[in-house]
């Protein structure tokens, strides 16, 4: 089908069937929306690694092996005042009772609950530590004694001072881990209130992160729809007009998050969860449709105005707008879908939702807008149809000056993005959670009090296949726990060699000494026969499996940089290959790992994202301008704005992660709509005028306006200042800076260089006439 | 086997006994004063996996005092064990770990521990103490064609047990459970348990017993071999020093 005929097709809905278009696509939004019904709100970081990434595929084999073994770690009690005290240790009980209980939760493990193994008049004795809800003084002090003679089972269960108790919460597999925080966070209000309480634990985030989403994304499309309408209102000057633009808006915003989740609802792929990386995509798909409808809406009245005809304006506008809004729209969801290189693989499932967004909104703004405008009587002497606005007088006054420096406007341009790039080399990766919070937020303030009093709240478990009754097998778990243990981060380590450690000891008539691993085969054999005869065979389920050939060894550290762990994981990694590799696999998981994992996945998301969105987006705009000069000329305010981008998140000590790695797509994919606009009109220009003198004048007289109202309207991602999540706040900012260094690069480093090409004859004609 | 002609006697009379009644007569009738056995259990996880125990297990005064000897699985093999009941304190229970060459005595506090890690706990292998429970009798079933007198158990507080109540479903011929329900604290089910017997002797002896832990989705089956009642056992048989030793057949 040709050109003409899509668009008479197009023109022919909106002019002769404005109702009938009206009504269909307000339909199929409806249809697209409804699937918001499955939306899913989740931010599981382990989700985010690849399942063919060993930290991602030794966690599901451990989750399918030992159950769930990601811990949600729970601290209460009164600073300074003992936890050894009746008020208190029947609180822990009562807690450990009403929570285990839960469907959601498959264990508690609390001082309540814990067994304690002694040698008594010659028993080996394995019974309850704590004996009831009720103590009297004489078993408080009992239970005292015991921890006191065993410092490692003391620091797992209360805090470095005593007054806090440490209470580690495993979910069940299946449970929801924002039921779980809900469960947590109501018993505490209700039953702790005369105690403080801490959480953390990568489920806990999970959870909690998981509302704060959605709260979030809720007060972030409130300011970004309120400041795009005050912004519209004020360049337009027109509230049917407006209206008309907050509509393709909304339409494509509940379309766009409906979409995800029945992608989510057929695919069940974590890939299509609404995770804080985004939080951002309903202000960047907001600010997109409505420099899809500002662009249309803007040559209308510019044409009504001339014309004093609705229906030949619109004629007009469509076929002038037409292909430019098509291909900024193809191009901005391409640089999207470059996500799909990123090996962060949420990452696509933002690339494809979004995507699906804009070319909705392209939609909308071809066949509901117009019909729209179709449907409304428009008065010839308001404001917006009569007379420019402010806004486009001073473009029109900046464009007479940038055409008469070119040289010194394209000097100026590459001086800035010189300085950009030289804060590349100070870039950081960071994606701690922790990172993502303002220090006075609740859940820093409770990640450093469990770092400062308790153990911890980060996790590194090592899957160990062997046989576990050998004990040349449980010596190198030893070995490997005390290595771990050196590093002034961890806290403890856990494992069924600390069991068989503390039975031989027990056995031994309780001798220190014999604290060990016995030498021979028989006697591990012997003591895991006499534990299975005294206690209860699940207290192994998470350390062995059923036939002792996969053991875990549970490492908790307290918070670490991303750097840091990356290089911690990197030095356990090379004393596992040097001293304990051999009769014994070792593979590793959990959030130390992928922490580590992350740093390398998200500097490869940027630019692999970075490079893909750049070539893709320069033959498609090379394709359809039928030159690929006019491609490349595209993507250079782009690649300038990402230098300065990255650059200056460099130099102003803003961390790279998997929400701002996206950042690269986004000024890409909005960024180049500038350029094409400018091309576009261009190329019109050119078929007309002859006079090259007044070329770049008519083409900055047409665009320059939309431009810079376009980029003033994408001021609304200002809006993401607003997030509580600092990466959101992060790209908010940077955004608002991308968006005026390609729109102003656009009026300027592209006029510049048209300007510069035009000058010199033969290359303009090879690269842009081909002639 | 006049007893059993009386108790089938009594049990087609049994319309008006209440579940106290029904459960005297079940503690009362005849038991073998010793018995031998070879104890084959095969213990199977959530995941299906199997694991097997062999034992050789000799017992007297209704269980009261017990002695086991382990066969298999080999890592186990020489490791013995010994239980000996008392009504007044708690029980005693002793192992001898042969690669340690010692006798270790093991506290038996926790009456739901499980027993072997098994689902079996020692209080399911223990005798219940008929005045520590309340007894409802419920409707009357059939059960694979038996019929059954069904009890719901209640333990009182002073029975120290794991379980809030059962419901046992008593053959009314051999007065012997062929099934129960057993219930957590929290009255939720925890396991179900099928039992089937031989006559020996005059006797109803067990020969299996089916445990499903439903909570934990494992399950327990413990076939009795060479079962052997009234042969005679010594009550010397059950000391310290007969552990290290297995027995010749």
């Amino acid at each position: 089908m040709s050109e003409k005929r899509i668009k008479d097709w197009f023109l022919s809905q909106s002019l002769d069937h404005p109702k009938r278009t009206t009504i269909i696509t307000l339909l199929i939004s409806i249809l697209m929306g409804s699937g918001l019904q499955f939306f899913k709100i989740e931010d599981d970081m382990m989700k985010m690694i690849p399942e063919n990434i060993e930290t991602r595929r030794v966690w599901e084999e451990v989750k399918d092996e030992f159950g769930n073994t990601e811990m949600i770690f729970v601290a209460f009690g009164e600073r300074g005042t003992s936890a050894y005290n009746r008020e208190a240790m029947a609180e822990l009980w009562d807690f450990t009772e009403v929570v285990e209980a839960s469907p959601l939760i498959e264990e508690v493990i609390s001082l309540s609950n814990m067994n304690r193994m002694e040698s008594v008049d010659d028993f080996l004795e394995v019974d309850d530590l704590v004996p009831s809800r009720d103590l009297d003084s004489g078993e408080i002090v009992s239970i005292k004694n015991y921890l006191d003679g065993n410092p490692d089972i003391r620091k797992r269960v209360l805090g470095k001072h005593g007054d806090f108790f440490n209470i580690v919460v495993k979910p069940k597999e299946e449970s929801n881990d924002q039921a779980v925080v809900k469960l947590l966070h109501d018993y505490a209000d209700t039953h702790l209130k005369e105690y403080e309480v801490h959480f953390g634990g990568p489920p806990y985030l999970t959870g909690l992160v998981g509302d704060l989403i959605r709260v979030d994304m809720v007060v972030l499309i409130r300011i970004g729809l309120l400041g795009m309408v005050l912004i519209l209102l004020w360049s337009l000057r027109s509230f049917v007009g407006v209206g008309m633009v907050v509509a393709v808006i909304v339409l494509s915003l509940g379309s766009m998050m409906g979409a995800m989740g029945w992608i989510y609802n057929f695919t069940k792929s974590d890939n299509f969860v609404f995770t804080i990386m985004n939080t951002s995509m309903p202000i960047i798909l907001l600010t997109i449709a409505n420099s899809d409808g500002v662009h249309f809406l803007t040559k209308f009245f510019k044409k009504i105005r001339q014309t004093k005809d609705k229906r030949k304006a619109i004629e007009m506008s469509m076929h002038s707008l037409m292909l430019p809004i098509f291909l900024t729209s193809i191009t901005t969801s391409a640089a999207f879908l470059s996500l799909l290189f990123a090996p962060i693989e949420v990452m696509a499932g933002y690339g494809y939702t979004i995507a699906i967004g804009i070319m909705w909104a392209w939609i909308l703004s071809t066949t509901l807008l117009p019909s729209l405008i179709m449907l409304t009587n428009w008065k010839m002497d308001s404001k917006a149809i009569s007379q420019p606005g402010l806004l486009e007088r001073v473009v029109d006054k900046i464009g007479k000056k940038i055409l008469k420096a070119p040289r010194l406007i394209l000097t100026t341009g590459l001086i800035v993005v010189l300085i950009g790039a030289y804060g590349l080399s100070s870039l950081n990766v960071e994606v701690n959670i922790k990172s993502f919070f303002s220090q006075d937020h609740a859940i820093p303030k409770s990640l450093t009090f469990l770092d400062e009093e308790m153990v911890g709240s980060m996790d590194y478990t090592f899957r160990i296949e062997g046989d576990l009754k050998d004990p040349k097998t449980l010596k190198k778990m030893v070995r490997l726990q005390e290595y771990m243990e050196e590093h002034p981060k961890i806290s403890i380590s856990i494992s069924i060699a600390d069991i068989i450690k503390k039975m031989h000891r027990t056995i031994m008539d309780d001798d220190p000494a014999f604290e060990t691993i016995p030498d021979e085969r028989d006697k591990v054999n012997n003591l895991f026969t006499m534990y299975a005869m005294s206690g209860d065979p699940d207290d192994f389920s998470t350390l062995v499996n059923y036939d002792y050939t996969v053991g875990l060894v549970t490492v908790i550290s307290k918070n670490m940089s991303t750097q840091a762990a990356k290089i911690y994981v990197g030095e356990v990694k090379k004393f596992i290959e040097q001293e304990i590799n051999g009769e014994m696999e070792i593979t590793t998981t959990g959030m130390l790992p992928v922490l580590g994992n992350m740093v390398d996945m998200v500097i490869s998301s940027s630019f692999r994202s970075i490079f893909a969105s750049i070539i893709v987006v320069s033959l498609i705009a090379g394709f359809f301008f039928r030159r690929i000069g006019w491609g490349l000329l595209a993507v250079i305010p782009l690649s300038s704005a990402v230098i300065l981008n990255f650059g200056f998140m460099g130099l102003f000590n803003i961390d790279l992660n998997h929400v701002t790695a996206v950042l690269s797509s986004v000024i890409i994919g909005v960024g180049v709509d500038f350029a094409i606009h400018y091309i576009s009109q261009y190329r019109r220009s050119v078929k007309t005028v002859k006079d090259s003198d007044i070329l770049s004048r008519e083409v900055i007289d047409e665009v320059g306006y939309p431009i810079v109202l376009d980029a003033l309207s994408n001021m609304a991602f200002g809006s993401l200042l607003f997030s509580q999540f600092l990466p959101v706040q992060h790209m908010g900012g940077l955004m608002v800076f991308a968006m005026i260094s390609t729109s102003v690069g656009t009026l300027t480093i592209l006029a510049s260089i048209m300007e510069l090409l035009r000058r010199n004859k033969k290359i303009y004609n090879r690269l842009i006439r081909g002639n | 086997m006049k007893k059993i002609i009386l108790v089938g006697f009594l049990s087609s009379f049994g319309f008006g006994q209440s579940g106290f009644e029904i459960a005297k007569m079940v503690d009362e009738k005849p038991s073998p004063k010793d018995m031998s056995n070879t104890t084959r259990m095969v213990l199977t996880n959530a995941k299906g996996k199997s694991r097997t125990n062999v034992m050789v297990s000799k017992y007297i005064d209704g269980n009261k005092k017990q002695i086991i000897w382990f066969l298999e699985p080999k890592d186990d093999k020489g490791v013995a064990f010994l239980k000996i009941e008392h009504d007044d304190k708690d029980d005693e229970m002793r192992m001898w770990l042969p690669a340690f060459k010692k006798i270790r005595r093991i506290s038996s506090k926790k009456k739901g521990d499980s027993f072997m890690g098994s689902d079996l706990s020692y209080e399911d292998l223990s005798n219940r103490d008929l005045d520590k429970s309340v007894y409802t009798r419920l409707d009357d079933e059939t059960i694979n064609g038996v019929d059954c007198f069904v009890l719901e158990i209640t333990p009182k507080k002073e029975a120290k047990s794991s379980y809030s109540k059962h419901t046992s479903w008593i053959d009314k011929n051999s007065l012997m459970a062929v099934k129960e329900e057993s219930y957590d604290k929290s009255g939720a089910l925890k396991k179900k348990k099928e039992f089937s017997y031989r006559e020996m002797k005059g006797y109803f002896v067990m020969k299996r017993v089916f445990v499903e832990d439903v909570q934990k989705n494992r399950t327990t089956e413990v076939a009795f071999e060479d079962v052997k009642v009234d042969t005679g056992i010594k009550e010397n048989l059950f000391q310290e020093k007969n552990l290290k030793r297995l027995p010749r057949n």
